[in-house]
């Protein structure tokens, strides 16, 4: 089965003069775990804040569950998940407090909300602070509630950016396997990161952004033979036009040394 | 980097400091810093209507003292009244300690309490020592310039009335007071990080911040009125619980000192007040390390106790509540505002207010004669509670953590009537109406239980004016916008607008009951027209929210 999931069609933004997104279009087809990478202000997260109703006044067509979502209406985003990069959460609350907000939110009933957070609190080993306010989470366990709360209610469609920051190597390598076995499902994840090696390793497919436009788009195979560059890493390196890291580098140190 | 001329001052005692193995000029460095973080930073006094000043070069704190200065005149009458010394200067040093206290642990607890120190400084190259000093001049310089402004007018007052003897054991006193609050406020926060985390400590912390804006605003209230207590002279008998008053330790060595009174009882209350100050300096640097140690706890998430829901709770939640989105908001709004403390240090004063204010009404009105009091319509005054809602109605769409708000347009949220509904009935149920409870409990036990259908009718009303505040006002979403902002567009006109429907509500009130059974007639007539607002105010759509 083939279903398009998200599809956008030349869209662009501009803050002010500035053009942050300047005719991206792609199509996601359910299933399909996204890679979505680019240099710092390319526009990654302006299209996911776009694609969540977060930012509007944008041109161009966007469509999500074969409903253009500038149409109004809300229901598709009851089938969304999302981890944004910088973790704002109402931190007065407790966990239990937040999480079960979020859910009811979702249209989920209290009492199941508060099962499924409590239970995903406890596998992701964050069970004990399920009643202490947010305040006083580590960096680690913010972001797992920030997961947990993006999946209480089952969605179709999840957007992560960045969401293994602050996790240790353990609790990244369940958050792996979470997404393999959400993926097999047959959900859609759309992933931004900076850590190439993860991408590398978790995408069904890569979509660089460079400059507010689509550098490349394909999967991991198809951009190593479009390159000739060996890691994606370098792939990036190298699409968006970068090989200076050397003499920049040497340059820093070389200040460091001045006294 | 600019230079303070406190640093400046502090510069003639580098010699004392390097006689003590500080280091002065990174102890100075250290200062500077804290200073210019000090200056952006805004006192609790003036939360209360205070923007965000972007002239940094003006330290907001010195500006905050003028209100102590203000409340320095608060105690000039105790200088006036006469040779009662133990009395009257018990009194002063009560006032005195009060406001040294609580606005050292709702200014200076950061200070105190700062586990950044820790962090940032302790991997530098400096020695404890000097970082400890640092932290000493610190709240020295506060303390100073706090207790400057509170008792310059008071002890110039003193010096005319009393002679140049009073003025110096008054000084020496001060001084005493002044360490003893620093080391006792130290010694509280120990011991309440010993047997709790940090949340219920910024908690404490909250609640003093609160307590001191209200006692401010009440205190303006009641500045004129203690000039009335000048007549009064008390004779003090000796007891033994006073030696746990201590103020009194300090009245005690001046009525010593200036009437000659060498009995024994004064004698050992003096000698307390030398003695404790001196005791808790020598405990508080015993316990200093234990209490670093503890400061940790600040960032420690404390294991919490499972709340469980009460049936009863739940049972009353389905009666206010229809929808389940409904639900989720009221409990949410309920916690945000219990919880945030921002929220509770802008609202919660305002709140204590209109307990407050209702009285002063009354106690004016009937300054000399109390006995009519229960036959006559004085309740009325408690319309007076009502003045708050506007101002609350538009706090709501604020929050310290408006960060958070982006949940709104994530999830899919369809109709915005649960989500002001639901908040405005917590405001209403869990803010409100205990006040209310509390205050209409007092009126029932002033006037009598005849006033039962009125008090009924008044938070009816309080209901409606709730939803025409809510109607008139910009709509925002709730707790999304940052405090920053709370004054840049002024709300003032408008919620001067609104509390002008207050007097309409209680001249209708008056009125009905003139007429006979009118009071039953005006609370069925209320009751139709909340039922009447309460539909259509809250069918809104995205469109008419403003950001």
């Amino acid at each position: 089965m083939t279903e398009e999931i998200v599809t956008i069609n030349n869209l662009q933004k501009r803050y002010g003069g500035k053009t942050v997104l300047n005719g991206v279009s792609f199509t996601v087809k359910r299933g399909e775990i996204i890679g979505y990478i680019g240099p710092n202000g390319a526009g990654k997260s302006t299209t996911v804040k776009i694609m969540l109703g977060i930012e509007d006044d944008f041109s161009g067509e966007v469509t999500i569950f074969g409903q253009d979502i500038s149409d109004g209406d809300m229901e598709y985003k009851r089938k969304i998940g999302y981890v944004p990069e910088i973790a704002e959460v109402y931190d007065n609350l407790t966990g239990h407090e937040y999480l079960t907000f979020i859910g009811e939110l979702y249209g989920l009933d209290f009492e199941l909300a508060d099962y499924k957070a409590k239970s995903l609190m406890e596998l992701f080993g964050v069970g004990e602070v399920y009643y202490s306010r947010i305040a006083s989470y580590s960096k680690g366990m913010r972001q797992k509630l920030l997961i947990i709360s993006s999946l209480l209610h089952n969605p179709e469609l999840l957007f992560f950016d960045e969401p293994i920051n602050g996790l240790d190597a353990n609790s990244v390598m369940i958050f792996k396997e979470i997404m393999t076995q959400l993926a097999a499902q047959g959900k859609t994840i759309f992933y931004s990161s900076h850590i190439m090696d993860v991408v590398e390793k978790i995408s069904s497919r890569i979509i660089l952004l460079h400059e507010g436009k689509i550098a490349a788009d394909g999967t991991f195979n198809q951009l190593k033979a479009q390159n000739t560059e060996g890691s994606l890493e370098q792939i990036f390196n190298q699409l968006t036009g970068f090989s200076e890291h050397k003499e920049l580098g040497a340059r820093f140190v070389s200040i460091v040394g001045e006294m | 980097m600019q230079d303070f001329r406190t640093l400046k001052l502090l510069d003639r005692f580098e010699k004392v400091f390097s006689t003590f193995g500080i280091d002065y000029k990174i102890m100075r460095k250290i200062l500077q810093v804290k200073l210019m973080m000090d200056r952006r930073r805004v006192p609790t006094i003036f939360t209360q209507n205070a923007k965000k000043n972007q002239e940094e070069d003006k330290n907001q704190y010195i500006k905050s003292l003028w209100i102590y200065v203000l409340f320095g005149l608060f105690m000039v009458p105790f200088m006036l009244m006469g040779e009662n010394y133990l009395f009257q200067m018990s009194l002063f040093f009560g006032i005195f300690t009060f406001f040294v206290m609580t606005s050292m642990i709702s200014d200076f607890s950061s200070v105190l309490l700062d586990i950044r120190d820790r962090n940032i400084l302790f991997p530098k190259p400096v020695d404890r020592k000097s970082i400890s000093a640092a932290k000493a001049v610190h709240i020295f310089i506060y303390i100073s310039f706090l207790t400057i402004a509170l008792v310059t007018i008071p002890l110039l007052v003193g010096l005319v009335i009393h002679g140049p003897l009073f003025l110096l054991v008054t000084i020496f006193n001060i001084i005493l007071i002044d360490i003893f609050v620093v080391v006792l406020t130290a010694l509280i926060y120990m011991f309440v990080l010993k047997f709790f985390d940090g949340e219920k400590l910024k908690d404490i912390i909250n609640y003093v911040q609160i307590g001191l804006s209200l006692a401010i605003m009440v205190g303006y209230q009641l500045l004129v009125r203690s000039f009335e207590f000048i007549d009064l002279t008390v004779a003090l008998e000796p007891r033994w619980w006073q030696g746990f008053i201590f103020p009194m330790w300090y009245g005690a060595n001046i009525e010593l000192v200036m009437n000659g009174h060498l009995v024994p009882f004064y004698v050992s209350l003096s000698l307390l007040g030398i003695l404790i100050p001196l005791i808790s300096i020598w405990l508080y640097t015993r316990l200093l390390p234990a209490f670093e140690q503890n400061l940790q706890k600040l960032s420690y998430h404390g294991k919490a106790k499972v709340k469980k829901r009460s049936k009863l709770g739940g049972a009353i939640l389905t009666f206010i509540c229809t929808s389940n989105e409904e639900k989720a908001f009221f409990r949410f709004a309920s916690l945000m505002m219990k919880n945030e403390r921002d929220f509770k240090l802008k609202v919660y004063p305002s709140l204590g207010f209109s307990i407050v204010i209702p009285f002063i009404f009354i106690m004016n009105g009937f300054n000399t004669d109390l006995s009519n009091l229960s036959t006559s319509k004085s309740y009325l005054t408690i319309y007076f509670s009502l003045i708050i809602i506007p101002t609350v109605m538009v706090m709501l769409k604020y929050s310290g953590k408006y960060k958070g708000a982006w949940i709104y347009k994530v999830t899919p949220i369809k109709q915005l009537k649960p989500m002001f509904s639901g908040t405005i009935k917590a405001f209403l149920v869990k803010l409100f109406f205990p006040l209310y409870i509390l205050l209409s409990l007092i009126m029932i036990a002033l006037f009598g239980v005849r006033i039962l259908p009125d008090l009924i009718t008044v938070f009816i009303n309080a209901c409606t004016y709730c939803v025409i505040c809510f109607m008139i006002l910009n709509k925002s979403i709730p707790f999304s916008a940052s405090f920053d902002t709370a004054n840049q567009n002024s709300n003032s006109g408008i919620l001067f607008m609104l509390m002008l429907f207050v007097p309409v509500f209680a001249g209708l009130h008056f009125v009905s009951t003139l007429i006979p059974f009118g009071s039953f007639i005006y609370l069925l007539v209320a009751f139709i027209v909340l039922l009447i607002v309460w539909k259509p105010a809250f069918n809104l759509t995205w469109e008419k929210i403003s950001d």
